[in-house]
């Protein structure tokens, strides 16, 4: 029997990653600058009188944090995937149909115009950067779509060319802007992870998952879309459909992660291209893989980034660039070498 | 004999009033082994698109099958028509078996993996076409000639009447030529398929087709302006056997390009005469002239 994916294999490599998951979370729910125990925290912390410190600190700072960064982790991973499959650029991430200036700019507007309202627990900075996004890549959409039927040149250049537009509209409120607001929109535009309430964190964990799964129901038209559209059309494939579902989705997740954590960057790039190399390009099992990798990749990172300058915090971004690269380089090294031995 | 794929009346213009195909009527029988031939620009991918169902024509009627290609679902027609089309290697290293899989996407189940029957195909496939050994192998890593064989074994698997190659020897040597006709003919005698062919050697193609179609470029006026579209020069296409399609004659005036043509055995062969030929100009003109084609004047 001639070696695809079976339906089999699938379900033991995810539910294996989703129990290395798990199994990360808990690990990293007792790493910090507080040594807690579960033990005293499972006696509750119900009593305002007496308050249980190790309870308050687990379940008000730690594990809301390790929540927010799987979610944030497993939708930029799972983004990652998609747009490098539909844009059949491996260089694609989910910041590359200008995602990232578009939050930012909306980042900044916020930051900027002073508001202090707050929408379903949310401060103005991430409503501002979720429409942003999504108003940037309904731009870069209807830009890309006047070009041509299958239009994914065209829509990769008014990504870039939508970046660059906003980038300096960025700087330049940025150059007229108070001093202290600069740091506020600089330290989120680094990407940032904050602990956020419950309510917040099931609504966004609850769409990433929806959207994640719809994506799941595409992933083999995906496989058939990267060897064209003009192919996937011959194979029977619905292009315009998949395209489009594709895009909304994956730009919806994107939005939702950039809304709660900024722009932190690298992992929708190396997470995909890491599973790929050890696992294989089909997007089935792709996918799933990756949102898992990408949220366990990106719950470690945080964690280093509060404890290694504890008690001060590095922007996570900068964790999953310095430790991401050379993971991912040594990976590169290794399984091209396996590739060349086969030929 | 019934019709495996007809144009009547088919006209399609990438820019209004500068037609590419115009007026073209045919009728490929099922079974039959038509070869495609004709200078760049003269619409032989656009026909190839247009029985794909990837263009639809601005005039004129194209039915697949016996029934009308607009009356086709995306994943109906890709139950009749399979396309190869040139050297597409995606970005990421899908193998070989992953690869001719892909032709049974629409028929996945409603959790997206293959069935029994799917499976069956595949296998079938990769052994009609002889790449069964290289199944695990990445893609990119086959040779040219080996990659084509399993985008042809892709085609097979989607398990549809008819197929539609595009310069499916283009890139190959000598050798691997002969190889992908002798697997074509054979798909077309065992398993009684419609192969339609894109192709610039009409010299394997007369060995191995059953019909040739030469199509030429529209001969307009520089505008290529024309306020109407019945105005079309016919004979822009000649159909028919081999023999009788592909005549030195024939591909000189199609061409313009002077041939030297030659019976070896039972089959004839026709060279192109490049300008630097010793001799060029006696020989074609000398060859040319016995089919009578007006041509330059003598210069001997």
């Amino acid at each position: 029997m001639h070696r695809t994916l079976s339906p089999r294999t699938l379900l033991i490599r995810v539910a294996s990653a989703a129990v290395v998951l798990v199994a990360v979370m808990l690990a990293c729910a007792l790493v910090g600058t507080e040594r807690v125990s579960f033990v005293n925290a499972l006696s509750g912390g119900s009593d305002p009188a007496s308050p249980n410190p190790d309870f308050e600190i687990l379940m008000h700072v730690r594990v809301p944090r390790i929540i927010l960064a799987a979610i944030v982790g497993a939708a930029l991973a799972g983004a990652g995937v998609t747009f490098q499959a539909v844009l059949r650029n491996p260089l694609a991430d989910p910041y590359i149909l200008g995602i990232s200036s578009g939050a930012g700019l909306g980042a900044i507007l916020a930051v900027i115009g002073g508001l202090n309202w707050t929408l379903f627990g949310r401060s103005p900075i991430a409503a501002f950067a979720f429409a942003g996004a999504l108003g940037t890549v309904w731009l870069v959409w209807v830009v890309g779509r006047v070009t041509g039927k299958f239009h994914v040149t065209g829509l990769l250049l008014a990504g870039v060319v939508v970046n660059a537009c906003f980038s300096a509209v960025i700087m330049f409120l940025t150059s007229i802007a108070r001093s202290q607001e600069v740091h506020a929109t600089i330290f989120w535009l680094m990407g940032n992870m904050a602990e956020e309430e419950f309510f917040v964190l099931w609504v966004s964990g609850g769409s990433v998952l929806a959207g994640l799964v719809a994506l799941f129901f595409i992933s083999p038209q995906l496989n058939a879309l990267s060897f064209g559209p003009a192919e996937a059309q011959s194979m029977g494939v619905n292009v315009r459909r998949t395209q489009v579902v594709a895009f909304a989705v994956a730009a919806f997740i994107t939005a939702v992660a950039v809304s709660l954590s900024g722009l932190i960057g690298f992992v929708g790039l190396i997470v995909p291209h890491a599973v790929r190399l050890v696992f294989g390009p089909d997007h089935r099992q792709l996918l799933p893989l990756s949102s898992l990798v990408g949220a366990v990749f990106l719950l470690l990172a945080d964690t280093l980034a509060r404890v290694v300058v504890a008690p001060a915090q590095l922007p996570v971004g900068v964790v999953t660039a310095m430790l991401g690269g050379p993971f991912f380089l040594v990976l590169l090294m290794r399984y091209n070498r396996k590739v060349c031995r086969l030929t | 004999m019934t019709a495996s794929a007809q144009l009547q009346d088919v006209t399609f213009a990438y820019r209004p009033g500068c037609p590419v195909l115009a007026g073209v009527s045919l009728t490929v029988e099922r079974g039959t082994f038509l070869a495609v031939a004709g200078p760049n620009g003269a619409g032989k991918s656009t026909l190839l698109n247009l029985l794909a169902g990837l263009l639809a024509p601005q005039a004129g009627t194209i039915s697949i099958e016996a029934g009308d290609i607009r009356s086709y679902s995306r994943r109906d027609l890709a139950r009749k028509v399979a396309v190869v089309r040139q050297e597409s290697i995606p970005p990421f290293g899908f193998s070989v078996a992953e690869t001719v899989m892909m032709a049974r996407t629409p028929h996945y189940g409603p959790w997206g993996f293959e069935s029994q029957r799917d499976r069956t195909l595949l296998a079938e496939a990769l052994d009609a076409t002889d790449t069964t050994q290289f199944a695990a192998r990445p893609l990119a890593d086959l040779s040219g000639g080996e990659r084509q064989r399993v985008l042809i074994a892709r085609a097979l698997a989607q398990d549809t009447p008819i197929l539609l190659l595009d310069e499916p020897t283009s890139f190959l040597d000598l050798k691997h030529q002969i190889e992908i006709y002798d697997l074509l003919k054979s798909i077309q005698r065992d398993k009684g398929r419609t192969i339609i062919a894109i192709t610039h050697d009409i010299n394997l193609a007369a060995q191995y087709c059953d019909q040739a179609l030469m199509l030429q470029p529209y001969q307009g006026p520089d505008t290529c302006e024309r306020s109407d579209p019945s105005d079309a020069a016919t004979g822009q296409y000649r159909i028919g056997p081999p023999s009788a399609v592909f005549t030195p004659a024939g591909i000189e005036q199609a061409f313009g390009v002077r041939v030297f043509a030659a019976p070896v055995g039972r089959e004839s062969v026709i060279l192109p005469l490049g300008h630097l030929a010793a001799d060029a100009g006696k020989i074609g003109l000398q060859q040319a002239s016995d089919k009578a084609t007006p041509s330059e004047p003598n210069k001997t």
